[in-house]
């Protein structure tokens, strides 16, 4: 069937100008193949070094000097030795490693015994990745509130790839459906012309549709309650996002609530860039329940010195003169104090008690596991609900056993949580009784 | 009439009569333009707003408006400037200071939040009241935040106060009103050094005046042994005490360290199988007199006899004779008090007590003299009758003469007379009222002072907040009157050179003794009375002072000589005995009234009549029915018995005339109270400027107060009349039922001492249950499967030995727990939210024994009566038990009320719906309701509340509020809240361990009940734990718990009360069990 039109195409082009329909859908296949493959040529052209860095690698790397969780990535290919070890490190650094390989041992040491997570990426990647870092020092450029963490980037393509797909198919859909029509009306023209008559006057297309849903009422019915229902679900959910701080993107991450802050505080450049460590600003965290905002002061023990931020100049850091009462012309204290009204962005209900050193220092929790990557964060965003399914959650996954051995606190319970489940060798929060009411509201 | 003129009502009318009624017609005078726009077609519909645009709009708005609200309000976070390094957000700071208003002293541990002063706690390093507070002490860090305190120095002029002026204009202006005038300074007891020597720089005369005088000890111990001190007592040596009308363990003296050693010669163990005899001869049914185990109601005027034959050792009295006998056979160990201030009395008992060995063993320390009650009636009333109008200028500071001094002085008429008049109050109180300025002293929580309570015994007072309002502490204030510009935190350092001139480094000894807020020097080795002249220190140089016939610092001067024992016996000889005898004594809550403006005190039950929001007159119930009052009787002639269901009624009010003062109170009817006395509490009826709190409650009964003999201020045995009335008056009493109805032995167990020997220990009972397996005890019967206590299984044990009712704790938990103040209304509603009751049991006549006597319907009537007369008396505190098998929790529909696995019954109130199923099913009631939002709660209650529309709770005042404990959540409107035992002090004590990575100790965490006990009584700690103290006294032979037959396994236990008194006889051995019952019914 298909065979015969395609070959009666010439055919009927040639017979009369009629054959306009079969040639738009030829074209149009075309170009939906050219455009499908010619994205794909966009994609792979751009798997390069830096791509892949971003992606895979920056979480723990920087594309300069400068050590993070790993090695900064400058000069790498002229530390590490030649040949296959970079493939086989970025591979599978483990087995490298338990091989007894020297060099590879000598990295794990130095950067506390921390394997590096194993990639896959094939071996042109890696050498794509590695000379592009090689030749640092690379400035990333962040988009300013963006969430640019590797969790969030992932999930930022991935969303993006689902409206990308989503747009084509919209615009293959109505390609679809004015070529589907044009076909019924010139294979109608076609049968009346056999017929010998008249050709049917060309309908406007909304006349054409009213015609159509006039004539399916319980079609269009139907579709009509089905779509009024979608809008009513999609509303519904979005209502229910209104005033909840962080809502869910995608299954498992979390997005939201970002308010613009009295002094355009940058984490990522404080704790991302300079790599100052939490604790030197929020410094009761193992001390108190709260982790504490810190007092102006603070600041100062910097700022004094650094009278000039990066990006916003003398603007912002005027603002903390400001509130401490300095002068930086004279170098001296004013005595003008005026506090700071910070937005307050992570914010628990009055009738939740939460202990950031029980979290810290008992449960020696990392400050991201709640707050989210902030070194990737200029103005702070909560990344996690902070609702108390989600704090049960992790109550009821996480292992405390390592903790409960190490803390002779927890030495009797622990005996007794043994003894009782002879089998388990788990146990979590929720174990010790972590899910109780009381432990959190009184 | 025929009056056919015609009136027009105006020109118009007149003039156009018929175009004047029909423009009449018209509903407005002037034309409304409506037809301009209703009226015209195409004008609407031309409109631009068509009638669809307009619901357009509507609906848009309303949808904007509901999405807009629906934004969680944005929270700001405000951090400090500059953090203080002492402060971490979230962390309490912890201050020793001390609490002394002139009446309780007490030493304490301030407990801070964000630079908040949120609650009191004793400090266990004091000798004096080794770690217990009582109530009053207790609430006295909610008084800080008084907002009725005044704001800064203001001036009377007429009725009028002025606007909060600035310090410096009032130092101009009262410097030059003081410029060359003879002044003189009234002061209630001042027990620091530094302020005597303050007081001394002033160059004024100092009198020294108590509202509550002990001047009577004093005289007679001038009289006995030539020194003019009150001296320490010490309750834990004697193996008899006896107390004539001296309510030590709530008032007398020093009640904080009298009930600690009161308590440690009650407690009784295994290994100590003794305890102390106590009896007690009063008018008025006192909280001593409750716990005694012979009470012996007396009239106020036979004390003095009762005394003189305990001296010669005779008496016809089998009561005195018992406790003669006693005495007798305690010699050395024995220990007479009296709570008269009649110094012939206390002369007559110096002797008693010197004959029985007293003050050789030590029971009775006159080396060690209490400071704490220097007040001098004699030389105050002469002062005030003779010197007071000549002098140029009065201050008064710390007292409260026009409110505390008897009517018979005229205060408030010499005082007229006097040019220049200052208060130092804290705001217009009846004495400030009448003077010319108030110079507002600041809380002590604000202010820097030292104490010496005892010889040899120092503490300190550092202020734990910056002063509030703008006020200025007097020490300051007199300083700079004196022309030193020293503050008093410098002068008391130098003070200290001098005082403690022994000390090499005074900077670390002052950090040291600040730290601890205690200075404790070894016996014997009190500190050098500093000579006057060498504290020239702290004078400005310009001023060298002659300093030479200055009165030693230290020195509580007490002018008077004493009384030798013939006067008093022939003062004794003359007391009269009056037909009625008024008692004005100390109510628990109240004191002196110096913080009748609290309302955590004000709706404190008292621990006796259980009566908030006021005072009563407190009368026997034959002499209600004498004097033709309703009260609460029923019945005829002498066969009357006290209706406790009808306390919720009106009381009838009487009209009380003593010392030609009247007082219109309601009548209670008071169970052991003396026949032909009457009592009434001092420290209610406050002026109206004294605060929105204290605004209408009660009567005043200071006025009523007499002279005796000894030219003493006289409590007690005044003469009074009482005149019935047509009024009523509503109260709001939180137990209106008072006895046990026989079920003491699933209530509470008490046995005698001889008993408990007997049985070697093993003294509890448990009830026998019937099963399917024939008879158990209830203990071994379980419904219900045991959970799992993996970790700790907390447990609180209540030792009934050691609890003396004093009602510490209610306070405390208040300050804890955030627990809302209701109100008289609701209170009387029984809406009162207090986690921890004190429950008062009275004995009553008549047992289940009896019922063959009488039938059910009467038999029930007679039971709920208590024995009138002379009714034993028993404490029980009462709050969640924390049952194992909790009944509140099977009900919960929504499992709000749950529980944990260390044995804690938990509420969490964000969950709770306020079905009050749980409530319901509780059998030990105690699960308040949030009936209202009590936060903002105004309910205008015309003569039931005393100050209509005025709500008492302190979370609804700005300044209250800053009084609240930011671990607790303040609980709304519609949930249920009970005793959560501390869970917030339990996170907090773990968390402590767990950073320390090792086992938590026994002790570390205390709740707040069982930390403020002043004795012990109350024991908190983790059963799961086999060493501690806990699990200790589970396992003793005293351990019962409260309706152990319900089967609700409560981690809540007691210790059966033992009493030091003769088996009694007849049917009062009988009441309660049922197997007694039976045995005696079979008997009959």
């Amino acid at each position: 069937m298909r065979e015969n039109q395609t070959e009666a195409q010439p055919e009927t082009d040639m017979r009369n100008g009629t054959s306009l329909p079969q040639r738009r859908v030829f074209v149009i296949l075309f170009f939906l193949a050219a455009f499908t493959l010619f994205g794909t040529n966009v994609a792979s052209a751009q798997a390069n070094g830096e791509a892949i860095f971003d992606q895979k690698c920056a979480s723990c790397h920087m594309a300069s000097d400068e050590k993070s969780t790993g090695p900064g990535l400058m000069g790498v290919l002229s530390r590490i030795p030649k040949g296959d070890w970079k493939y086989k490190w970025v591979t599978n650094s483990s087995a490298l490693i338990a091989s007894g390989d020297a060099y590879a041992n000598k990295i794990f040491k130095d950067y506390n015994s921390v394997a590096m997570t194993a990639q896959s990426l094939s071996n042109e990647e890696i050498d794509a990745v590695l000379a592009w870092a090689d030749t640092g020092p690379r400035k990333k450029a962040t988009v300013a509130g963006g969430p640019t963490g590797p969790v969030a980037a992932a999930e930022d393509t991935g969303s993006g790839d689902a409206i990308y797909i989503a747009v084509i198919l919209l615009i293959v859909l109505i390609l679809l459906i004015s070529v589907l029509r044009f076909t019924r009306i010139n294979l109608r023209n076609a049968v009346r012309e056999r017929d010998g008559l008249d050709e049917e006057p060309a309908q406007p297309f909304f006349v054409a549709a009213r015609r159509w849903m006039d004539e399916n009422k319980t079609k269009v019915g139907l579709i009509g309650i089905f779509l009024v229902c979608l809008f009513v679900r999609w509303s519904w959910y979005e209502l229910k996002d209104i005033g909840v701080y962080a809502h869910e993107v995608k299954p498992g991450v979390w997005k939201g609530y970002h308010p613009d802050q009295p002094i355009k505080f940058s984490h990522r450049i404080h704790a991302g860039d300079n790599k100052i460590s939490c604790q030197y600003c929020h410094n009761t965290v193992e001390k108190s329940k709260t982790a504490s905002i810190p007092s102006a002061n603070v600041c100062m023990n910097c700022h004094k010195a650094i009278k000039s931020g990066a990006e916003t100049g003398k603007e912002e850091i005027a603002k903390i003169y400001a509130a401490v009462g300095w002068d930086p012309e004279k170098m001296q204290y004013t005595g003008k104090e005026q506090p700071i009204q910070w937005v307050k962005v992570h914010n628990l209900a009055d009738f939740v008690f939460f202990s950031h050193q029980q979290h810290v220092v008992v449960g020696k929790q990392e400050c991201a596991s709640c707050h989210g990557d902030v070194t990737k964060m200029d103005a702070v965003e909560q990344q996690r609900p902070l609702t108390m399914g989600w704090c049960v959650e992790c109550h009821r996954t996480t292992d405390i056993t390592k903790n409960m051995e190490s803390n002779k606190y927890y030495e009797r319970m622990h005996e007794n949580l043994k003894h009782k489940y002879k089998d388990q060798t788990k146990f979590t929060v929720e174990s010790i009784g972590g899910l109780e009411c009381g432990r959190c509201h009184y | 009439m025929g009056n056919e003129k015609k009136y027009w009502r105006g020109i118009g009318q007149f003039a156009d009569e018929q175009a004047y009624a029909q423009a009449h017609q018209n509903e407005f005078a002037e034309h409304v333009p409506v037809d301009q726009f209703l009226g015209d077609n195409s004008a609407m519909q031309d409109a631009g707003t068509s009638r669809r645009d307009f619901l357009k709009f509507l609906g848009f708005s309303a949808a904007a408006v509901t999405l807009a609200a629906c934004e969680t309000p944005v929270m700001n976070a405000i951090p400090y400037v500059v953090r203080p390094d002492e402060i971490i957000p979230g962390e309490a700071n912890w201050y020793a200071s001390t609490f002394f208003d002139g009446n309780d002293y007490c030493s304490v541990l301030v407990k801070t939040r964000e630079g908040r002063p949120i609650k009191l706690e004793g400090n266990a390093m004091s000798k004096v009241t080794g770690g217990g507070v009582n109530a009053r002490a207790h609430a006295s860090v909610l008084s800080l935040y008084d907002s009725g305190r005044a704001c800064g120095p203001m001036k009377r002029t007429g009725d009028k106060w002025s606007d909060p002026m600035s310090w410096t204009d009032a130092d101009n202006a009262i410097g030059k009103a003081l410029g060359g005038k003879t002044v003189a300074i009234v002061t209630s007891t001042i027990t620091s050094p530094s302020t005597l020597a303050v007081i001394r720089e002033f160059k004024a005369k100092h009198i020294v005046y108590d509202a509550i005088s002990y001047s009577g000890i004093a005289k007679a111990h001038a009289g006995t042994f030539g020194a003019s001190v009150i001296p320490t007592y010490h309750f834990d040596k004697a193996d008899v005490i006896v107390s004539l009308g001296a309510d030590f363990l709530a008032n007398w003296l020093s009640p904080i360290e009298h009930s600690r050693q009161y308590a440690m010669g009650r407690k009784v163990s295994k290994d100590k199988m003794k305890m102390s005899r106590h009896f007690q001869f009063e008018a008025i049914m006192s909280l001593t007199g409750a716990n005694a185990d012979e009470r012996f109601p007396v009239k106020p005027s036979k004390l003095g006899k009762i005394a003189l034959e305990m001296l010669s050792g005779t008496s016809s009295d089998a009561g005195v004779k018992k406790a003669i006998d006693a005495l007798k056979g305690a010699q050395g160990k024995a220990l007479v008090v009296c709570g008269s201030n009649d110094p012939a009395i206390q002369r007559v008992v110096c002797e008693i007590n010197k004959n029985l060995g007293a003050y050789e063993s030590k029971i009775i320390d006159i080396d060690i003299p209490d400071n704490t009650h220097q007040g001098d009636d004699e030389t105050f009333a002469k002062f005030v009758k003779e010197e007071m109008s000549g002098m140029g200028a009065v201050i008064f500071y710390g007292c409260n003469p026009a409110y505390t001094a008897p009517k018979s002085l005229g205060f408030a008429e010499k005082l007229s007379k006097v040019p220049v008049k200052i208060s130092f109050a804290d705001r217009a109180d009846e004495t400030a009222s009448l003077c010319d300025w108030i110079c507002p002293d600041s809380h002590y929580l604000e202010s820097w002072n030292d104490h010496n309570p005892r010889k040899g015994e120092y503490s300190t007072q550092q202020p734990a907040i910056r002063p509030i309002f703008n006020t200025r502490q007097a020490q300051d204030t007199l300083l700079k009157w004196s022309g030193n510009n020293n503050s008093y935190y410098i002068y008391m350092q130098n003070t200290w050179k001098v005082l403690f001139n022994n000390v090499a480094d005074h900077s670390s000894f002052w950090n040291q003794s600040v730290h601890d807020g205690i200075i404790s020097l070894p016996t014997g080795s009190a500190p050098e009375i500093p000579a006057a002249d060498s504290l020239a220190v702290n004078k400005p140089a310009a001023k060298p002072e002659p300093a030479k016939d200055e009165a030693p610092v230290e020195a509580p001067v007490t002018t008077g000589n004493g009384i030798t024992l013939d006067e008093a016996k022939s003062a004794i000889a003359g007391i009269k005995e009056a037909t009625l005898e008024l008692v004005v004594f100390q109510s628990t809550a109240m004191g002196n009234g110096s913080q009748s403006n609290n309302p955590w005190l004000q709706e404190m039950p008292d621990p006796i009549t259980k009566i908030t929001w006021d005072n009563v007159v407190t009368m026997h119930p034959m002499d209600v029915k004498a004097n033709k009052l309703f009260g609460l009787l029923e019945g005829e002639g002498e066969d009357i018995t006290v209706r406790f269901d009808q306390m919720e009624d009106q009381l009838d009010i009487v009209t009380v005339s003593a010392n030609g003062h009247d007082m219109k109170l309601p009548v209670w009817v008071q169970p052991g109270q003396a026949r032909g006395t009457i009592g009434i509490a001092m420290g209610y009826g406050r002026s109206d400027s004294f605060g929105n709190t204290s605004k209408g409650v009660g009567a005043n009964a200071f006025p009523a107060l007499g002279m005796t003999s000894g030219k003493t201020m006289s409590y007690e045995g005044i003469e009074a009349k009482i005149t019935p009335t047509e009024e009523k008056h509503w109260i709001a009493c939180t137990q209106t039922h008072g006895t046990m109805m026989g079920r003491n032995e699933h209530i509470i167990q008490e046995v005698t001492i001889a008993e408990y020997v007997s049985k070697k220990g093993q003294v509890s009972e448990s009830e026998m249950l019937h099963t399917y397996a024939g008879e158990k005890r209830a203990e071994e019967v379980n419904l219900w499967e045991d959970h799992d206590r993996p970790g700790h299984q907390w447990a609180m044990a209540i030792d009934l030995n050691a609890c003396t009712g004093c009602g510490a704790c209610v306070v405390s938990c208040n300050a804890e727990n955030n627990v809302h103040v209701v109100g008289k209304d609701e209170v009387r509603r029984s809406r009162e939210m207090h986690w921890i009751r004190i429950d008062r049991y009275y004995s009553s006549d008549t047992t289940p024994a009896d019922s063959d006597k009488y039938g059910t319907k009467e038999l029930y009537r007679l039971m709920e009566s208590p024995t009138f007369d002379n009714p034993k008396v028993m404490f029980q505190p009462m709050m969640c038990q924390h049952c194992n098998h909790a009944p509140c929790e099977t009900v919960c529909p929504v499992l709000a009320t749950n529980h944990s696995s260390e044995g804690l019954n938990q509420m969490a109130y964000n969950r709770c719906v306020g079905t009050r199923y749980c409530a319901n099913n509780c059998p030990y009631k105690v699960r308040r309701f949030n009936w209202f939002n009590y936060v903002g709660y105004h309910r205008p209650m015309e003569g039931i509340n005393q100050n209509p529309g005025h709500n008492p709770n302190p979370i609804a005042d700005d300044y209250g509020r800053m009084v609240l404990n930011p671990d607790v959540v303040v609980r709304s409107r519609g949930v249920m809240e009970k005793c959560s035992m501390c869970q917030q002090r339990i996170q907090a004590g773990k968390l402590e361990a767990k950073k320390a990575g090792k086992a938590l100790d026994d002790g570390a965490i205390q709740t707040a009940c069982s930390q403020s006990c002043p004795t012990n009584a109350i024991v908190f700690g983790d059963i799961n734990d086999e060493t501690s103290l806990i699990a200790q006294m589970l396992h003793d032979g005293r351990k019962f718990e409260v309706m152990e037959q319900v089967g609700a396994r409560p981690s809540v236990f007691y210790m059966t009360k033992v009493w030091n008194r003769e088996e009694e006889a007849g049917p009062e051995k009988a009441k309660g069990g049922h197997g007694e019952e039976k045995k005696e019914a079979a008997h009959h």
